[in-house]
This record gives C-alpha cells, sequence and structure tokens, in this order.
C-alpha cells in the first residue's frame, strides 16, 4: 500500500515539475530573447546614426500608476490616446494597482516579469532595493535619444539620487516638496481655553491639557502613534537612514555618520517618561494601538483636538474642514520648527520606471517625455477634461469642477499622476489652503538637501536580524513610547534586552559600514 | 506499473471523470508548488526562481533565532484546537437541533440568520469589537457603569482576548459548518429513526444513538482536515480585531501575525516562503500521523 | 398522537439555544444595517447604534451617484458565480463520486493526491506567474473562474456525502447494463441532492465573496465584481492613514463609515437570499424510496 501510493506520487510530482520546467524554460528563452537581443541593438543603433526616433510600427504601452482610476479616467485617456496615435503612432493602456494591497501587487508585478512598459516608481514604494536588485531596466542610453528634454529638465543631484552603480533606473519627478511632519490642531479652541501658542514641546504639552481639562475632550482621539513617533523623532532630531530604519537611527543632520539605536538614549528614556505622563493625563485613549479611526475624524465632529499630518497632508485637511465644516478654526504646527531646517523630499519620492521586461521601452519614454513637457498632455492627464474636471481662473488656478457642473456629480481629477509632476506645468488649486504658501516660503529659506534617504541597503547580510528587531519594535517600542506600559523603568529594560538578543548590534554594525561608505563616496564629514 | 494500467483499462470511464480534477489540482497547485524553492534562495531579479544564489536554511533563521518559535506555535495550535474543537461541536449542536425541531417557518429563518455573519468582513467585526470593548465609550463599559459596576479596560488586559477571539471565529463559521452537518442529517435514512420509534426510544435516546454515531464520520474528516491548517492562522482575524496592539501580543500573537509584522517594514520573498513552509510542514506532519491512527482504529473514517 | 415529555423539553431547550445564537448573530448584521442609514457625525461620535439617531439614506445616496458602476458589478458577479457554481459542481461532484466508488482501487491515492495540495502552496508569486505568464489570463473573466472550479475540501466533503448511498444502488444497475457515467448522471446525482446543494452553496458564496482574483488579474474597471468595489472602498480608507496621504489631492477624503456599511449591504443583500433557496434541496430520505423501488 505504501509503497504503491509513493510511485503515484512520485510520478505525478515528476510530471508536475517536469511540466513546469519545460515551460519555465521556454518562457526564459523567450523572455531573453525580446529584453536581452532586441532592445539594445535598437537603443545603440539610432543615437549616432540619425535624431529622430523610429515611430513607423504602431505600438500599444502597457502603463502602470499606483492607487485608483478616476470616474473620468476611460475618458480621459481617450483623449490622451487621440494624441498619441497622432504624434506617436502610439496607444497607453492604462493601469491601476487600486489602494488595495497595492504593495503586495507592486511586488508581484516587478517580480512577475510582466511585460509592462512604465510603471510608477519612489522611495516610499521601494525604489531602491528594486533597483538594487535588478527590476528596472537601465535608461542611461535611452534618455538622450528618447526624451533628451526630460534628460535637461531634471537637475543634476536628481539624476545622481536615481543612479545606482553609474546606471539611471528612473525619472524622477521635477517637484521639490517639504512634507515635515507636524499637528493640526484646533486653534479656536486654543483661544478659547487660553493656551499658549503653540511653538514648542511645553505648549503643544500644555494646550492639550486645558483641551482635556476644559474642553472635556480626549486630543488625540484615534491612533496616536503617528503623531508621537513623528514628534520624537523631529524633538530629538534623529534622522531616519535609507528609508524607514526602524530603530536604527543618525543621531543628528550634522553628525551624518554617528549611528545609533535610538533606543538606548537617553533621550529616549526621557521621551518615554515623559509620554508616560501624557498618557496617564489622558491625551489619547489607553486602546490608541488598536483603534483604525483616524483622530482628524474625530476633531471634525469636535471630539478631537489634534491630528499628525505632513505639510501638503495639513493643507488638505485643512482646507476640507474650511469649506465643510464652518466653525471649526484649524491651525497648524510644523515640527521642522525644532531645529529650524527642512529636508525636501528626493526628487525620486515619486517618479516613473521602465521594469525589466518592457516590450517597447523606447516609445514609452518618448510618451513620457510628452507628458512631462506637452502641456496639452500635461493638463489633461493631470487634471483631466478642461471645462468639465476642471477650469482655470484669472490667475491660471485650477478651479474644480468647471463652473456650471453638479459638484456632486462631476468631481476635480486626480490620479497618481505624482511620477510625472513638473513644476514649470504645474498649477495650483484656486481654493487651497491659504497657510501653505507662506509655509512653503518659510520652508525654501531653511531648506537643506537630503542627505539620508540615497543610501542604499537591502540589509541582505543580517535580514534574519532585521526582521526580529522590527518585531520587536513593535511589540513592545510601540506602547513604550505611547506610555501605555505600567513601569517605564522595567519596560525599557525589558526592551533595550530583547533588541540586543534580537540582534540589534549587527544591524547597527550593517548600517553603520553602508553609511560610512556612503559617506566617503560623498565627501561628507 | 502494470497493475496501474490494468486498473486503467477495466475503471477507464471513472478515470475520465476525475481526470479533470487531477489536471486542475496539477496545474493550479502542483506547478505552483516549485515556488516553495523560494525558501531557500536569496532572491534577485536577475536570477528569478532557478537563478538566485541558493543560501539553504538560511531563510528560516528568523523563525528560530528569535526564540518565540515556540510560545507563537503553542499560540496558533492552541487556538485553532479550540476553532476545530469548539466550532465543530456547537455546529453540530445546531445541526442535530434544527433537523429535529418542530417549526419550520422559525427553523428555516434561524438558519438564515446563523449564516450571515459569514458574510461580515473581518474589517467590519473590528469595527464591532472596537465599539463594544473600548474604555470610554464601549457598549460593554458602558452596561457595567449603569449596573454600578467597576469599567474594565479590555485593551490593558491580555486574558479576554483569548475568548473573545474565539467566540468571533465561531461566531463567524457557525452557520456555514451547520449546513454540512444537515446535510450529512439529511443523508441519515429515516427507517432508523422510526424503528426506534417503534421501540419506545425518546428523542434524546434517538439522537444519542443513531444521529450522533451517523455524524461521527463527518466530525472526523471536518477535524482532520482542519487540522491540516493548524498553524496557519486566521490572519484577518486577529490583525483586525487586534490590529498593531502590543500590549495584547502575549495572548494573542500566532505565527501569521508575528511573520507579518517582521516582514512588514522589509519584505523578503524568501522569508515569507519559509514562513510558510514550517507551517505546512507541521500541519503534514500532523495530518499524516492523525490520519495512520484514524486508519488502524476505523478504516473508513480516515480521509486517504 | 400527543407530544412525549422529552419531546416538549427538546424543543424548549432547542428553542432557547438557537434562538440566543441566531440573536448573536444577527445583531451585527442589523448594526451595520442601522449604521447605512445614519448621520456619519454620529457614527464618528458615539458608534454605532440599534436605532439611527438621524435617520437618512444619504450613504445610499451616495453609492448610486454611480449606478452604472454598481448595476456592472452586479453583472460580472453574478455571471461569474453562475458559471463557476455550475461548472464547479459538475467537476467536484464526479470527481468526488469516483473517489467515494469503494471499488475504484486508487481512491485512496488519488484522495491524497487531492488534499496534498491544502498542506502545501507555492505561495502568491508561482500562482501569479502562471496564470499570468503562462495562461495570459490577466484582465480575464477566466482568471476570475477557472481558479475556483475546484478545491480538495469541496471534493472530500462530496466523497463524503456520496459514501452515505449505499453500494447496492450502482451494483444493480451496472447488472442492468448502465455505464458509469449514466450511473452517476441518472442514479447517483438525483439522490446526493443535499450533498450538491451544500457544496453549490459553498460554491456560490465563494464565488459572489471572492474579491481576491480580480484584485491580482483585472484592470479594467467595467469588469471589477461587487466584492471587489467593496474592498477597494475599505483600502482607499485604510491609506489615508499612511504617509502616501500627503500626495493625495485635498480632494481625496476618506469614505464616509456610513458608505462602506452602504456597500456592505449592497454587496451581501442579494446573496444573502441564496440560503433559503438552498434549503429546499435538504430532503430527507431520498435515498430509500430509490433503493426500494
Amino acid at each position: 500500500m505504501k509503497n504503491r501510493l509513493f510511485k503515484l506520487l512520485t510520478l505525478c510530482i515528476t510530471t508536475a515539475l517536469l511540466t513546469t520546467l519545460l515551460a519555465a524554460c521556454a518562457g526564459g528563452n523567450s523572455g531573453g530573447s525580446s529584453g536581452g537581443s532586441d532592445k539594445p541593438s535598437g537603443g545603440s543603433n539610432t543615437p549616432a546614426t540619425d535624431k529622430k526616433p523610429d515611430i513607423s510600427k504602431k505600438v500599444e504601452l502597457n502603463w502602470y500608476l499606483v492607487g485608483d482610476a478616476h470616474k473620468d479616467t476611460p475618458e480621459v485617456v481617450k483623449e490622451w490616446n487621440k494624441l498619441l496615435e497622432k504624434d506617436l503612432n502610439t496607444t497607453v493602456k492604462l493601469n491601476f494597482t487600486t489602494w488595495n494591497e497595492w504593495q503586495t501587487k507592486y511586488n508581484l508585478l516587478l517580480t512577475s516579469g510582466e511585460k509592462i512598459d512604465m510603471i510608477f516608481a519612489s522611495s516610499w514604494a521601494d525604489f531602491f532595493k528594486f533597483a538594487k536588485q535588478g527590476a528596472f531596466l537601465d535608461l542611461t542610453d535611452l534618455l538622450p535619444v528618447y526624451a533628451p528634454e526630460t534628460q535637461k529638465d531634471v537637475p543634476e543631484h536628481d539624476w545622481k539620487d536615481v543612479t545606482i552603480n553609474g546606471k539611471i533606473y528612473a525619472i524622477p519627478s521635477t517637484h521639490p516638496e517639504y512634507t515635515p511632519d507636524g499637528i493640526v490642531y484646533r486653534e479656536d479652541w486654543r483661544r478659547e481655553i487660553g493656551a499658549p501658542e503653540i511653538k514648542d514641546l511645553d505648549s503643544i504639552e500644555k494646550y492639550m491639557e486645558l483641551v482635556k481639562e476644559v474642553k472635556k475632550v480626549t486630543p488625540i482621539k484615534g491612533s496616536a502613534w503617528n503623531e508621537v513617533n513623528t514628534l520624537f523623532r523631529t524633538y530629538n532630531d534623529f534622522k531616519n537612514i535609507g528609508g524607514d530604519s526602524g530603530v536604527i537611527v543618525a543621531k543628528s543632520y550634522d553628525t551624518p555618520r554617528e549611528v545609533i539605536a535610538y533606543p538606548f538614549t537617553e533621550e529616549f528614556e526621557e521621551w518615554v517618561k515623559r509620554m508616560k505622563t501624557w498618557a496617564d493625563k489622558g491625551f489619547w485613549p489607553s486602546n490608541t494601538l488598536s483603534i483604525k479611526q483616524e483622530s482628524g475624524d474625530f476633531i471634525k465632529t469636535n471630539t478631537g483636538a489634534v491630528y499628525w499630518r505632513n505639510t501638503p497632508g495639513a493643507a488638505g485637511f485643512i482646507s476640507d474642514v474650511e469649506k465643510n465644516y464652518k466653525g471649526i478654526e484649524m491651525g497648524y504646527f510644523p515640527f521642522s520648527r525644532f531645529h529650524n531646517y527642512v529636508v525636501p523630499n528626493l526628487g525620486i519620492n515619486n517618479g516613473m520606471a521602465i521594469p525589466k521586461n518592457a516590450a517597447n521601452p523606447e516609445r514609452s519614454l518618448m510618451v513620457l517625455e510628452k507628458l512631462r513637457n506637452d502641456k496639452t498632455y500635461y493638463e489633461l492627464m493631470t487634471y483631466g477634461l478642461e471645462g468639465h474636471n476642471y477650469a482655470l481662473d484669472e490667475n491660471g488656478a485650477l478651479v474644480s469642477p468647471a463652473p456650471g457642473k453638479d459638484p456632486a456629480k462631476v468631481t476635480a481629477y486626480g490620479i497618481a499622476s505624482w511620477g510625472w509632476r513638473t513644476d514649470k506645468n504645474d498649477r495650483p488649486s484656486a481654493n487651497r489652503w491659504k497657510g501653505e504658501d507662506a509655509l512653503i516660503e518659510e520652508y525654501k529659506q531653511i531648506a537643506r538637501p537630503d542627505i539620508f534617504s540615497p543610501i542604499l541597503m537591502d540589509y541582505q547580510p543580517v535580514k534574519a536580524q532585521l526582521a526580529a528587531v522590527n518585531q520587536v519594535y513593535q511589540q513592545f517600542g510601540q506602547p513604550l513610547m505611547l506610555g501605555l506600559v505600567p513601569d517605564v523603568d522595567k519596560a525599557i529594560e525589558n526592551y533595550r534586552n530583547r533588541l540586543k538578543s534580537a540582534g540589534v548590534d549587527a544591524v547597527l554594525e550593517y548600517v553603520q559600514k553602508e553609511v560610512n561608505t556612503y559617506a566617503d563616496t560623498r565627501g561628507l564629514k | 506499473m502494470s497493475g496501474l494500467f490494468k486498473e486503467l483499462s477495466k475503471n477507464k470511464v471513472l478515470f475520465f471523470m476525475i481526470l479533470p480534477a487531477l489536471l486542475f489540482f496539477i496545474t493550479f497547485s502542483y506547478i505552483p508548488m516549485i515556488g516553495v524553492y523560494y525558501a531557500f534562495t536569496n532572491y534577485s531579479f536577475d536570477g528569478g526562481l532557478f537563478g538566485s544564489p541558493f543560501v539553504g536554511m538560511q531563510n528560516f533563521k528568523f523563525l528560530f533565532e528569535s526564540g518565540v518559535l515556540l510560545k507563537l506555535t503553542k499560540n496558533t495550535v492552541l487556538y485553532n484546537l479550540a476553532f476545530i474543537f469548539l466550532g465543530n461541536i456547537l455546529q453540530l449542536i445546531c445541526a442535530v437541533f434544527l433537523s429535529e425541531m418542530i417549526g419550520k417557518w422559525f427553523r428555516k429563518t434561524t438558519q438564515s440568520i446563523m449564516f450571515l455573519p459569514f458574510f461580515i468582513s473581518f474589517v467590519l467585526v473590528g469595527a464591532f469589537v472596537y465599539n463594544l470593548f473600548n474604555f470610554e465609550t464601549g457598549a460593554v463599559n458602558a452596561l457595567m457603569r449603569q449596573l454600578g459596576l467597576e469599567p474594565y479596560d479590555f485593551y490593558m488586559n491580555t486574558t479576554p482576548w483569548i475568548y473573545i477571539i474565539i467566540f468571533f471565529n465561531i461566531w463567524k463559521g457557525l452557520g456555514y459548518g451547520t449546513v454540512i452537518y444537515l446535510a450529512a442529517i439529511m443523508g441519515i435514512s429515516d427507517e432508523y429513526h422510526e424503528a426506534a420509534k417503534i421501540d419506545g426510544a425518546n428523542i434524546f435516546k434517538r439522537i444519542r444513538y443513531i444521529t450522533i454515531p451517523m455524524l461521527k464520520p463527518t466530525f472526523i474528516l471536518l477535524i482532520l482536515l482542519a487540522l491540516g491548517g493548524i498553524l496557519k492562522g486566521q490572519f484577518d482575524l486577529f490583525w483586525q480585531v487586534v490590529g498593531n496592539n502590543g500590549m495584547l501580543y502575549e495572548t494573542t500573537d500566532i505565527i501569521d501575525t508575528y511573520v507579518y509584522r517582521s516582514l512588514a517594514i522589509n519584505f523578503d520573498i524568501g522569508m515569507g516562503t519559509a514562513a510558510g513552509l514550517y507551517q505546512s510542514f507541521f500541519g503534514f506532519v500532523l495530518v499524516i500521523s492523525v490520519n495512520w491512527i484514524v486508519r488502524k482504529v476505523q478504516k473508513d473514517y480516515a480521509l486517504f | 398522537m400527543r407530544a412525549e415529555r422529552s419531546t416538549i423539553v427538546f424543543n424548549i431547550i432547542g428553542y432557547i439555544v438557537i434562538s440566543i445564537f441566531t440573536l448573536l448573530c444577527a445583531l451585527p448584521f442589523w448594526l451595520i444595517i442601522s449604521g447605512s442609514f445614519s448621520d456619519e457625525n454620529d457614527i464618528i461620535r458615539d458608534g454605532f447604534k440599534l436605532i439611527p439617531q438621524n435617520f437618512t439614506f444619504d450613504a445610499y445616496k451616495s453609492v448610486f451617484q454611480n449606478p452604472e458602476q454598481i448595476f456592472s458589478a452586479y453583472q460580472v458577479t453574478i455571471l461569474v458565480t453562475l458559471a463557476g457554481t455550475l461548472l464547479g459542481l459538475f467537476l467536484t461532484s464526479m470527481a468526488g463520486y469516483v473517489l467515494s466508488r469503494k471499488d475504484f482501487k486508487y481512491r485512496d491515492n488519488l484522495a491524497f493526491f487531492i488534499y496534498f495540495t491544502t498542506l502545501f502552496s507555492g505561495g502568491l508569486i508561482p500562482w501569479y506567474i502562471l496564470i499570468v505568464n503562462y495562461l495570459d489570463w490577466k484582465d480575464s473573466f477566466l482568471a476570475l473562474v477557472i481558479p475556483g472550479l475546484m478545491s480538495a475540501w469541496n471534493i472530500i466533503l462530496m466523497k463524503n456525502f456520496m459514501k452515505s448511498i449505499p453500494d447496492s444502488i450502482t451494483e444493480s444497475a451496472k447488472i442492468d447494463g448502465a455505464g458509469e457515467f449514466t450511473i452517476y448522471l441518472k442514479l447517483i446525482l438525483p439522490l446526493a441532492t443535499p450533498g450538491l446543494a451544500t457544496i453549490g452553496l459553498f460554491l456560490g458564496l465563494s464565488y459572489w465573496n471572492d474579491w481576491f482574483a480580480a484584485n491580482m488579474f483585472i484592470t479594467t474597471e467595467s469588469k471589477y465584481p461587487l466584492q471587489f468595489l467593496l474592498y477597494k472602498i475599505l483600502a482607499s480608507a485604510a491609506v489615508l492613514k499612511t504617509d502616501i496621504a500627503g500626495n493625495l489631492g485635498p480632494d481625496m477624503k476618506p469614505p464616509a463609515e456610513t458608505l462602506k456599511m452602504a456597500v456592505a449591504i449592497i454587496v451581501t443583500g442579494p446573496i444573502v437570499f441564496l440560503y433559503p433557496f438552498v434549503q429546499r434541496y435538504f430532503v430527507k430520505g431520498l435515498t430509500i424510496g430509490a433503493v426500494k423501488g
């Protein structure tokens, strides 16, 4: 019995494996021929001989953006394809990942080797990791031929950020963004309860204390993690290295080479002790880590007062409140004021890249070139249909929807167009929060370059330790930071011990090594 | 091998009838199964599945080195045992009542209503749990205050969550499982009950001596089927109910949530696959052994 | 006939137990219904209430702002569910029947071959590559229907139901000279109605509730099934909690809680009535008549 079962099983599995191997080989071959030989020959022949790329063959491109499509996207894309067909003999099928498990899908799109000609890429969508692992096509030679204007348009330092081992892997957006963290808060309440103007940690504390005492409202009514975590990082000037690096940070902007695990610092000890008093005073609910609702929702119903937002997020939140919740007045305090400098986002905070298996990378680049530099293309794909989704006012600002349209039926156009955003073609919105302009002026005066994000780390040698450290950070670090533990001293000790045994030292050593290498090449102190 | 071909020609039609199923599982299950090889490689886009460097057991290290694997395995197994046994027993009880009770309209309506939780996504379940148990405005604490009792902060205590989670899991699957037992009861020939009635057996005796024994194979089958997934957790249930609340992990952390947390910031195909392989292997060994025992005792009840 | 005392006791216990369970199961669903008719601000401030504080149709109005999308999603879901359930039921019952035949020598081996697939899986990536790169089903309804046709669980359950059909039926039909397929189609299927109804119900529910396949494979909006619309709304709420929120325009607002409830009701509404329909096929004592006749 056993024997026969085994035989049958072996037979079946062998068949299955053989089939797959054959399929895999066949697939590998075809992928190799179209990806390996065709492209470089097409790419290297054209530049030398003639300037005009050949567009005699009609192609359909496959593009992917993150996020959701807009209701009017099919219409917009139809218009776009009309233009493209005329100008470039091309059409594009524009696909969206939707926000539903978008990270999983994004990963699958790249890992599976699907034929995609252009995809949204970003530092927050693991651009550096994917690029380092070889997911994207090297654009260095293609750019001067198929996207010369873009190549000139994008500043040198932005190109540098997307250059890995001498190869360019993405086209960053050209839109210096300032996204320092901060909090929005009920400004009308602040005056009402006689709280001081918010300008430092003590005034934040005083404000929340009075809100709790006088208004009998829990200030951060939703999940308080973002509020406390960003406040902690910026207050102490701890800098993330290469994206989110968990508990390992640079000690300050001025000391990039000094890499530390912050839970072992005195600053951290002091902080969690203070947060314990905040939690005990009821600045946030005891179950704050389980709450799925946004603190901002509570502000709108007069049951909350403080909410974490970065600057563009705050602008959106405040303009929504101004429009739909009359009688509530909001204020904003950017944490950049703790140390008086901001770091603009990397260009590749939003950008576009071409996956390795693209069928028509050349044409795809040409479409992007049009999209970025031709105002008609740009406005159509970014703001939708003129006279429908938007109209321009006398200052050239966007009015959405176009006057005469029913706002319940026609909404402002919005898709993840951030990847091709360029300042020269960008238009402001007419009903934006007016405070934002002043803030951006403020930031421009105190901007310092981002020296931490482009540090490339894939943690390959220490990935087991990193996973364990991240786990400990979430299980023990977060409750501690939110003052939810009964005995702070004990909890700190426990947290540190757990980090140690999870292997935080190995991760620290790895990061330090990578930072040193990076600092040497960039000539940092 | 010749035996196989003899059998093939003898039962040609039967083979053809099961062929679509076999092809289906070869295509959609066995072929993709080679993906378990990811667990032993350091994935790179240039290499793909077979070209990436082989790293042996390195991807399993994060599970074993952290020293929590034993606790996680224990948590997961205990939760699943509670889900499987309590769930099946309650489903069986409901099915027995629903099949023997009088009142057609009542029976039909309640059956339908018991199916409703199946349709409620865990996202909404999470919202309900929060609305019931939060300290300030939760329904449970509001009730306790009204009764003059001390309110209880569920989110600062780990014990109640064991029961909350078990409750909601069973609650969600109750109607679904009951249907299986109901259908099985329908397969019991009426003759047995009639004969027992004539012999003067009352309803409790008939259930005890006819219905329950006849449902035993189904019960054992469902348990066996479920045991294979003993290390796979209801990730959505745990994630939506407990969320990112490290305070409660002591009693609510299972392998799936742990792996999710470990890899959330820096996802790694190899490590993710490795964790899945550990879960599969554990379930496999368990099912094979239990099935072997069942086979020894009563051949007909075994799964294969 | 006068009811026995034990029967009365049994019914009293039964009514109490079943009523409690029913109440526990109905309550949350009622809360969703009530929530879908509530005012958004009431929900945020006070949570779910049994009766809406301020009754309003707002949530439904905003869902049906775009009725085309809802209707086309209904169409997709109904078609996929019908096609998948019928085809799946046919294939599953056939496989289950073969595995239940005691004179079929390899039934245990094949049962194991099928069950094994529930234990080990290669994960999402190879499966995705298979369907997209080799079968070329991206953005095709085939990707929604075919992979869900059969599951080891359903086949083994089916086999279990078929086991209770007496062997004598097959044997006597064989003596009469009936072919294997005819026996299955004409004799076995009518006798297996409760089993078929159960598996059919499960298949129908899994197709109706499936959003994951659409999430992975469907890229054209008009091909989205209903359940996926619901999850898309929930997901767009979740993304607003992340850093990405800063990139989204000021017009991107989280969907209202009440809207989520209303969509949940619209999505699950029709399928809830499938079960009472299926109940008709839970008939006792089918086999006896057949053996006797």
